[in-house]
């Protein structure tokens, strides 16, 4: 009776098999992404790519959002319904899932990486990851305001010429019709704790995975970090602690309440619905380190497409087929630069109609031609120390209830105690 | 008999399944999970690590803050929520013009979820105060929410304007059930208003305070919405509220094992304070 069963059950999955395999001449390639922004023009990508390849089918789901995202993936994963493309972050991610990520190191288009754009998901050797894009942020300035105090933006390349700078826009505020300098949003500890300890924490770790793996933090450039963050929150609209990301993009900033905001390339699109005139005319300066780089921005990549491991050879190849396709063929360039807005993390986007359009793009493309940019480790943090416990002890800074030593003296123990 | 016990489990079932299904089991998994490293996946089965979670989470001085803070919060939310829900019910049943409109208006913000709420309160609390502040020079408007003072002010004034309506509702269906004859006595004996409110009214709804009370009480400790819309526990964690420290714990740190031992602490704590308060308040009440 046993062997009946067997023998009937196999019976049964080899026909599943050859169901499946009958079926599966088409490639099914289910893509759960992120970046919810890019969601209609992805997929009309997509269907540009299926009717070159009649053999390809693509699903794509968007589940916007950092943390949503995680946790959407979790439960795809834990449902059995896996998806053969999908998004990670950075080396928490990556060691997270480590057992579904296929190596990509052997696509064609991967010989073209930025240097840099690919240290966040390369371990052992292999390559998990293709960036999405390189996005950049630093002190974002307004580039009329400057004009007027007399002060030329491109000689600023240090700590010093920039304090003698904001010295002068500060005692020009009332001609200029500032409220302030800067403004520092001091609600959103992604700023503080994230993007502004980068720019201090990039000159101590060579890029993110040596954050991740760091065992403890020196905060080597402790003084040069204060020194910045001081200067920042001299000259920045009082209280600070109550202004938060919209006030200080749309109210003070793209207003043209203030001359000088820390912030990046995404911000565009808000500038731009409040602003359209100011939207042409805004660059990046750099974000000086006393004692480390004084002349850099941080630019990095936040998001990385992965190819699922644990789905048949055949499928694989054709998601990274379609994958190299977006980066590397005319159409996929042009969707990349043109209808994603994204600075490509590749070389070989040469061609005029290529260049990025936007002001702040360009900017940052002159850094990284330049080679005057530092990486993004922020996502080699331990888990919440960037946003909790370093972005938190930053806001009571602020409001004055610890000092810069005990802060120092906090996050290195914290860090030291997640990652024991 | 046997026929009517059978109907009783046919009828008991379907909610008793949906209760189990959504709060028993979970509670119990809960609780399990509490004594184990889990890491939020639900395909692996974590290891046990005893009470290693309820230690951390004792020890935490973030959720010890946040314990001290949501006690003081709920006091002076209790005590406002409540006076001001019987005001209004105190006016509203007073015969005036438009009492039916206002009832409505009271009553609306109890419509308006917690999290839009907060973001409105905060656009109200940043955008509107701080505009007045600066053009009149006022500082008592200037920088709300910058700081711990104005962020629990902020928190309290958002849970008044959602909740008073509510126990304005209760507060007048009591008073609408005072004798009629109980007041004309005290008034035919000579009793000015306020000793008709003292002596007749408040005790006769001392039901009514039980219960709004007890929501209330709930209803502030287990706050999250509000919470994360308006703060996010900021500045620097100092209005940060039981849940949204479990939250955190939970969802930001993914340290899901000690967010479970918290939040069984939580729960028992929740558990006994009500409770208790149910058992005073019960033995002041007047029954008729």
């Amino acid at each position: 009776m046993k062997k009946l069963t067997v023998f009937g059950a196999s019976i049964l999955s080899a026909a599943l098999l050859f169901g499946v395999e009958a079926k599966a001449e088409k490639a099914n390639i289910n893509i759960f992404q992120f970046k919810v922004e890019i969601a209609d023009a992805f997929n009309d990508l997509a269907n540009e790519y299926m009717k070159e390849n009649p053999g390809v089918q693509i699903n794509i789901e968007t589940v916007g959002g950092g943390s949503d995202y995680g946790a959407a993936l979790r439960a795809k994963m834990a449902s059995g319904n896996e998806p053969e493309i999908f998004n990670v972050g950075g080396p928490q991610d990556v060691s997270d899932w480590k057992d579904k990520l296929a190596d990509l190191s052997g696509v064609p288009v991967m010989k073209d990486a930025f240097p840099g754009t690919l240290s966040g998901v390369t371990l052992d050797g292999k390559v998990y990851g293709i960036p999405f894009d390189q996005e950049g942020y630093g002190f974002m300035y307004n580039k009329a305001i400057f004009e007027k105090a007399g002060i030329n933006a491109a000689d600023i390349n240090s700590f010093d010429k920039l304090e003698a700078a904001v010295k002068i826009l500060d005692s020009k505020k009332s001609e200029l019709g500032l409220k302030a300098v800067f403004a520092v949003p001091g609600k959103e500890t992604w700023v503080l704790g994230l993007h502004f300890s980068n720019v201090g924490l990039a000159n101590e770790f060579a890029n993110v995975f040596d954050a991740y793996n760091a065992k403890t933090v020196a905060f080597k450039y402790s003084d040069g970090m204060k020194k910045l963050f001081d200067l920042q929150i001299k000259y920045a609209k009082k209280p600070v602690n109550s202004v938060d990301y919209s006030t200080q993009v749309e109210q003070l900033f793209s207003l043209e309440k203030v001359a000088i905001m820390q912030q990046g390339n995404w911000t565009l699109g808000a500038i731009k619905g409040v602003n359209p005139d100011l939207a042409t005319r805004i660059a990046f300066l750099p974000m000086p380190i006393v004692g480390g780089k004084e002349d850099c921005i941080p630019v990095g990549t936040p998001m990385y497409w992965t190819v699922n491991a644990s789905k048949n050879q055949k499928t694989q190849d054709a998601s990274k087929a379609f994958l190299n396709w977006m980066y590397s063929s005319d159409k996929g360039k042009d969707a990349i630069v043109n209808k994603f807005g994204f600075i490509p993390p590749f070389k070989g986007y040469d061609s005029e109609s290529l260049q990025p359009k936007d002001p702040l793009a360009k900017s940052i493309m002159e850094f990284v031609k330049a080679g005057k940019t530092i990486s993004w480790v922020f996502m080699g943090y331990p888990t919440g120390w960037g946003m909790e416990i370093i972005g938190v002890d930053l806001q009571n800074y602020i409001d004055g209830k610890i000092t810069w030593d005990k802060l120092v003296a906090h996050d290195k123990k914290s860090w030291a105690d997640s990652r024991k | 008999m046997k026929y009517s016990k059978k109907w009783y489990w046919l009828f008991v079932s379907p909610v008793l399944l949906a209760f189990a299904i959504t709060v028993i089991i979970p509670l119990i998994s809960g609780i399990c999970y509490s004594f184990t490293e889990w890491n939020g996946r639900m395909d692996i089965i974590p290891d046990f690590s005893g009470l290693k979670n309820y230690m951390l989470a004792i020890k935490d001085p973030g959720f010890r803050n946040a314990f001290w803070f949501t006690t003081t919060y709920t006091v002076a939310s209790i005590i406002l929520v409540n006076a001001i829900g019987f005001s209004l019910a105190l006016l509203v049943t007073r015969k005036l013009k438009f009492s039916n409109a206002m009832r409505t208006i009271f009553f609306m913000p109890n419509l308006i979820g917690g999290l839009i709420l907060g973001f409105i309160w905060q656009f109200i609390f940043i955008g509107v105060f701080e505009a007045i502040g600066d053009n009149y020079n006022l500082p008592f408007f200037q920088g709300w929410l910058s700081n711990e003072s104005t962020g629990f002010w902020g928190l309290v004034i958002i849970l008044i304007w959602q909740m008073a309506g509510y126990m304005m509702i209760i507060y007048i269906a009591a008073l609408q059930n005072i004798p009629k004859e109980l007041i004309e006595a005290a008034q035919i004996d000579g009793a000015s208003a306020w000793r008709r409110t003292l002596h007749i009214t408040i005790p006769m709804v001392m039901p009514a305070v039980t219960i709004s009370v007890f929501l209330t009480l709930a209803n502030s400790f287990k706050l999250f919405d509000q919470n994360l819309a308006l703060t996010n526990g900021g500045p620097g964690n100092s209005t940060e509220m039981l849940a949204l420290n479990i939250y955190k714990t939970a969802f930001t740190f993914s340290k899901f094992g000690e967010a479970q031992a918290k939040a069984v602490i939580f729960f028992i704590i929740v558990a006994i304070i009500t409770l208790v308060q149910v058992f005073f308040a019960k033995r002041r009440e007047v029954e008729m």
